[in-house]
């Protein structure tokens, strides 16, 4: 491109890109890997698979070394990325009974069938720093590795597991399953004009950032609100991803992504029966995400309850407040867009700003 | 068939610029585009078709101008005019249907309306004014029925609401956004 | 091997055409382009794509320039009036890689597509250039009503009643209207629309020009256009006419001029220089600097 002499700003952004790199390449340390990120930062590395919105396990370890490790950038990373895939087709919905489970508990009740599965996760470990992990050689990785693997019996566990609500439904607790066909609402292709329909809602909320979600559900938890869930299932695993055969059109399993899914049941209500039943909040996302499969789930059924009663009493049961400012790459976005040049503006400002001034100063002097 | 087999028609870089000059001349009314350097032959109503049609619009084919892989280049799904995002139809053939007008909230959901005519250079002068157009401007066009202008102006007299045209001879395009103004229509 | 074919290789192999989006997202933003055209001033929604430049840097422009470039333009990027402001010069190189063919410019004249934040040039533009401006707010409507759905309803309405109260509170309280940049302007006697945050000084040259203006706001999924030859006419009361920053000193009574180029009648930048003292200068560095090339070139 015939563009003139270099200036300024773009020196300045060169030396910006060579500095990021500088200060990823100084100390002692050994150039991250990909598979360390994605292996030993997996909750990370799933924070940006979702908010990304591109189940793409590489490219996102790439991204978080690429950034320096801040989520919101990494996010950013493969949305953009995503952004001009080609559409090759859309699959049927999936129905998560069919998850190889590695995680599965259930607030309502004490046993559920299949087991209370615990799996992986921090939840009941105290949080006191394991020192010698500051110092772990590659030797203490083969230990833990023949430690888990040495003598363990054959898989004896079933891999799915039926749905915890599914005993509410038989007994009526729980509305049934409505049959719904209508196409999803396309976020990528269309932008949010209110009302959305809830097919919107979930998908916005699928790929939003975890502490945006985390703190507007808190705020309903608290009290800004009144859904008051108990978790009736979390489940993380792998589903099967089921795409039609390019010419019979038969579902064809083409790989699986991991998932984490919550259904929480909330206050009961009036049913169209007549009789009360509870109430469902739904949320999931890519990788294994609990606090915002929660969060999701408690504004699903915030929200929901609002449009249903149609009344808007808290700020996490507004759809447009909700849906508008969970986004953590539109959110980062226009955050760091303060720090660009605003001089013509702020020029406009003190303009106006004088200009008051001396209407008010002219106030002043003038004789009573 | 990779994208360099494909006919001009139907390249990224031959709609881009379709896109401009059909750009220019909808913000400019009374001016022409000329798409002869372009078309390799096609008309310039399918030409307008194809740089905004895909599997994402609607499009209705009055009078079954379009052929059948013209049709499946242009990818969009058929449905009657009433319901259709765009409109392909005969200017010598008064109109039968009520395009979409958009919403008050809405207005963008109005047609567009590729109109073929038999020539933009002669016919009768019709008398412009509106935005885009410096004070008046003459547009000429020949095979336009009469009740093409007195069937726009009742679709388009509840501004925003209204429907927009794109007026095609063989090779060239002039566009009536429904804010233009003709004299006398 | 061309930056664009090195840029999009993956191991996947997969590269990115020409102007880097799709031709799908490119038909979505020419067909919303085209009904803003037939619409003055309508906010016409878009999906947005996500672009590797963060939201509020300009990804609205960037969709915009993106779907009019062919091999044959000549762009010009500018922010703040100046093309080498770190988000231009930033902008700059994404289009310089993804769309090979296409040239730079830094003079007004030479560009075809010019894509702006903050300013419009002190050049008047001809028929054969488009002006693009990135918007960050599109809604004029949004300080006085929160909810989308009824702003839609009174834009539709014109009715555009809440502003003028807006307004006029502004009178009550500082006998000035206070509204700095984004002031807003009626187009076509119908839609008032946020001219983005270009100062008052820059909103006369929307009324009846020569060229195309386009408005793209990315993360707020709106595109609106101002045609050429085309009413556009910031909103005020009978008795109190719109003014243009003066760039009076006070005290004076003079009117400032650039150091650079003397010039007396260009948007100026105030800033303090390496010693404190407030100086003055054009906004506009293609303006200022054909001013001194004359200059030079009459000596």
């Amino acid at each position: 491109m015939a563009y003139v002499a270099i200036r300024g700003g773009a020196d300045a952004i060169k030396g910006s890109a060579r500095l990021m790199d500088a200060l990823r390449a100084m100390g002692a340390s050994a150039p991250l890997e990909l598979d360390q990120i994605e292996r030993q930062m997996p909750l990370l590395h799933s924070r940006v698979l979702s908010e990304g919105g591109l189940y793409h396990p590489r490219l996102a370890s790439l991204a978080l070394k690429q950034s320096l490790g801040d989520s919101l950038e990494a996010a950013f990373f493969l949305r953009a990325y995503r952004s001009t895939k080609p559409r090759l087709g859309e699959t049927a919905p999936h129905d998560t009974r069919a998850m190889r489970i590695i995680r599965r508990v259930s607030a309502a009740f004490k046993d559920i069938p299949g087991g209370q599965m615990l799996g992986a996760t921090p939840d009941y470990l105290h949080r006191l720093f394991r020192f010698e992990l500051m110092d772990e050689g590659a030797e203490r990785f083969a230990d833990i590795a023949r430690d888990w693997f040495g003598d363990r019996p054959g898989a004896q566990t079933p891999t799915t597991f039926p749905k915890v609500l599914d005993t509410l439904r038989a007994e009526g607790l729980l509305p049934p399953l409505a049959d719904d066909e209508t196409p999803p609402f396309d976020i990528t292709r269309e932008p949010l004009i209110f009302p959305v329909p809830r097919s919107a809602q979930l998908s916005t909320m699928a790929r939003g950032e975890t502490g945006g979600l985390l703190a507007l559900a808190y705020s309903n938890m608290r009290g800004y609100g009144d859904v008051h869930p108990t978790v009736g299932e979390l489940r993380v695993g792998y589903l099967p991803v089921m795409v039609p055969h390019p010419v019979t059109g038969k579902p064809m399993e083409a790989g699986e992504v991991l998932v984490t899914e919550c259904e929480i049941v909330a206050m009961f209500e009036k049913a169209d029966s007549g009789a009360p039943v509870f109430t469902l909040g739904y949320g999931a996302c890519f990788g294994h995400n609990e606090v915002k499969a929660i969060a999701m789930a408690v504004l699903d059924r915030a929200i929901s309850v609002a449009r249903e009663k149609g009344r808007i009493a808290n700020p996490s049961e507004d759809p447009e407040f909700v849906l508008l400012h969970v986004d953590g790459i539109e959110s980062m976005g226009f955050c760091t867009h303060y720090k660009m040049p605003h001089y013509v503006t702020f020029q406009a400002d003190m303009d106006r700003l004088r200009a008051a001034r001396a209407k008010t100063g002219e106030a002043a002097d003038a004789p009573r | 068939m990779s994208v360099l087999d494909l006919p001009r028609l139907w390249r990224p870089e031959t709609h881009q610029a379709l896109f401009r000059r059909i750009l220019d001349v909808a913000a400019r009314p009374g001016q022409i585009a000329d798409l002869s350097d372009l078309l390799d032959g096609r008309p310039a109503a399918l030409a307008a078709l194809a740089t905004f049609c895909d599997n994402t619009q609607t499009l209705a084919d009055v009078s079954g101008a379009l052929s059948a892989t013209d049709r499946a280049f242009l990818d969009a799904a058929t449905v009657a005019p009433e319901r259709a995002g765009f409109i392909l139809a005969a200017g010598a053939e008064a109109p039968q249907f009520t395009p979409r007008l958009g919403a008050l909230d809405a207005p963008e959901g109005g047609a567009v309306i590729v109109v073929t005519v038999e020539s933009l250079t002669e016919g009768a002068a019709l008398a412009l004014s509106g935005p885009g157009v410096r004070d008046t401007a003459t547009l000429r066009v020949a095979g336009l029925a009469a009740d093409w202008l007195a069937a726009r102006a009742r679709w388009c007299a509840d501004f925003p609401m209204g429907a927009d045209l794109v007026l095609a001879d063989p090779a060239r395009l002039a566009v009536l956004p429904r804010t233009t103004h003709i004299k006398g229509a | 091997m061309h930056p664009v074919d090195a840029m999009g290789q993956d191991r996947d192999g997969a590269a990115y055409g020409f102007a880097f989006l799709d031709e799908d997202a490119k038909r979505e933003l020419r067909r919303a382009i085209f009904k803003a055209v037939c619409i003055p001033g309508h906010q016409v929604p878009y999906a947005s794509r996500e672009m590797p430049i963060a939201r509020g840097f300009g990804t609205g422009g960037m969709q915009l320039t993106l779907a009019l470039l062919g091999p044959s333009d000549c762009v010009k990027v500018i922010d703040q009036g100046a093309d080498d402001s770190v988000n231009a010069a930033n902008i700059r190189a994404f289009f310089a890689l993804t769309c090979p063919g296409v040239t730079g410019a830094l003079r007004t004249e030479a560009a075809s597509v010019i894509q702006t934040r903050h300013r419009i040039p002190e050049q008047p533009l001809r028929a054969d250039q488009i002006l693009v401006l990135q918007v960050p707010y599109p809604d004029p409507l949004v300080v006085v009503e929160p909810n989308a759905a009824r702003r839609r309803r009174m834009h539709g309405r014109a009715d555009y009643a809440r502003l003028w109260v807006k307004l006029y509170e502004d009178m009550v309280a500082f006998d000035e209207i206070t509204i700095s940049h984004r002031y807003p302007t009626r187009i076509n006697g119908h839609y008032i629309i946020d001219p983005s945050p270009i100062p008052r000084w820059d909103v006369p040259k929307l009324h009846r020009a020569e060229c195309l203006y386009l408005f793209g706001a990315g993360r707020e999924k709106r595109i609106y256009a101002v045609p050429p030859h085309t009413d556009a006419i910031p909103i005020t009361f009978n008795d109190v006419a719109f003014a243009v920053e003066s760039f009076r000193d006070r005290t004076t009574g003079k009117r400032h001029v650039c150091r650079r180029c003397g010039a007396d009648d260009s948007f100026l930048d105030e800033f303090p220089d390496e010693d404190g003292v407030r100086v003055f200068q054009c906004s506009d560095a293609a303006w200022c600097a054909m001013r001194l090339d004359r200059m030079e070139a009459a000596e």
